[in-house]
């Protein structure tokens, strides 16, 4: 097998299989050297597209790519959404989603679950302030119909563990949801239980509280109104607490993720 | 101006469709140039601004603005954009050999190009100045995007030979650049 650093050309170029692609991306996070040379690619490339030589796009592409543009809804939850890695800046292809049988359903599951407990201030939110909605029937909002937008998807994992989770923030209307859907967690002994953290340069923020049930699973929606606004997260990560009071993470962080 | 793109992009976000329009008017022309000297194929080009454009508007690729100017996203994700769309499209994959013979029309307005203005003749130049083995190995990675493997092969170097050589051509670039810059703010 090669070397996690003999692949960072091949990163840089998209060409890795899904797993070795989550692999090299693990092994971006402990070696700095890797991350250097990456940042270095990129730097030293940043202005080559400047050197092609100027084509005319041909007649009528600007009303063809900007109609096709814009019979494009945007995306409200569902299987496709994207998966945001930690190198954000590599859009996430569709068939490149990770194919897991359950969780998808999972959140959705979850999903529903919450804009059912919130249908009511979401009713109220779209009756008020309603200039912009395009759609002239009076009906209330399905659930299906949701606005509901998933900003962010990521995959958390930890090093000496298997348990991972798949952290999604939703935008609903104005307000950003944080939903955890984690598996193959260890159990938790006396009060203690797993807090999500949010992270902006040090500094963690709280970000939900779960346990997890006989089957490993723990799961928890938290609604980010309660932390600072417009914070560029960082990372969010899981630890273990000794129990639900921690305000800043006492016990070990069980997976993390770059957002 | 890369503070006015961040601003449009923003309120593309918000759903405004006239912002999208603006920062399609402003990168059409260096996109759908960049995608022509990346893959040769003006059908595969268009196609390829199409999917950027729609990626942008979807949100499925994110500008964060933490991370650098919103120009040199935009040509990442175009470029990664058009090379998937070419390895899985190799089929009509047509030359077009008058790629250099194409009238360059200035018809654009002046402020959607001026990077590309300032940059283009030092880019083309310091690429220039690269011995022909440089070239290959830049043309071979950045432009065609192949894998270290096939790199290597085509070039007849050892698998492990490449990333020293290709980090050498590209630091290369990047002296004949300041040098070629230096050389105008001189000058």
């Amino acid at each position: 097998m090669r070397n996690e650093c003999d692949k960072v050309l091949d990163y840089f170029n998209d060409q890795l299989s899904e797993n070795e692609k989550a692999q090299f991306e693990q092994h971006l996070e402990s070696c700095s050297e890797c991350r250097e040379e990456l940042e270095e690619l990129r730097e030293l490339t940043a202005d080559l597209p400047f050197s092609s030589e100027p084509v005319d796009p041909p007649e009528g592409m600007k009303d063809r790519v900007l109609g096709a543009v814009f019979e494009e809804d945007e995306p409200v939850s569902n299987e496709e959404d994207p998966v945001v890695y930690m190198d954000e800046h590599r859009e996430q292809k569709q068939e490149q989603v990770p194919k897991q049988s359950k969780r998808p359903w999972v959140v959705r599951g979850l999903a529903a679950a919450l804009i059912l407990s919130l249908v009511g201030n979401l009713y109220a939110l779209t009756n008020n302030g309603q200039e912009q909605v395009s759609d002239p029937e009076p009906e209330p909002p399905q659930i299906e119909e949701s606005t509901d937008q998933v900003a962010k998807r990521v995959q958390l994992k930890g090093e000496n563990t298997q348990a991972n989770a798949t952290a999604a923030m939703i935008r609903q209307n104005e307000k950003e949801l944080l939903t955890i859907q984690a598996e193959q967690l260890t159990p938790l002994q006396g009060e203690e239980v797993y807090q999500v953290w949010l992270i902006q340069g040090e500094t963690p923020y709280r970000a939900g509280t779960f346990v997890a049930n006989e089957n490993g699973e723990g799961a928890v929606a938290f609604s980010m109104d309660q932390l600072p606004e417009d914070v560029e997260w960082d990372a969010v990560a899981v630890s273990k607490e000794p129990d639900a009071n921690s305000e800043t993470p006492q016990g070990e962080v069980v997976m993390s993720s770059s957002l | 101006m890369s503070n006015r793109d961040a601003e449009l992009y923003q309120k593309m976000i918000d759903g405004d469709k006239q912002s999208l329009e603006a920062l399609y008017d402003k990168y059409e022309k260096l996109l759908y140039s960049f995608v022509i000297k990346l893959s040769s194929d003006e059908t595969l080009a268009e196609e390829v601004l199409q999917e950027v454009f729609i990626k942008l508007w979807t949100q499925k690729a994110k500008y964060d603005n933490t991370k650098g100017k919103f120009s040199s996203w935009l040509v990442t994700i175009t470029r990664y954009t058009a090379i998937d769309q070419i390895r899985g499209n190799k089929k009509h994959n047509v030359s077009l050999q008058e790629e250099t013979d194409v009238p360059e029309e200035q018809t654009q307005s002046t402020e959607d190009l001026v990077e590309w203005k300032e940059k283009s003749a030092v880019m083309k130049q310091a690429v220039q100045k690269l011995s022909d083995d440089q070239k290959q190995m830049v043309d071979l990675f950045y432009f065609k995007g192949l894998s270290q493997s096939k790199i290597a092969e085509q070039c007849n170097l050892p698998l492990g030979t490449v990333k020293g050589r290709l980090r050498l051509a590209l630091k290369h670039l990047k002296e004949h650049v300041s040098a070629l810059e230096g050389g105008i703010r001189d000058a």
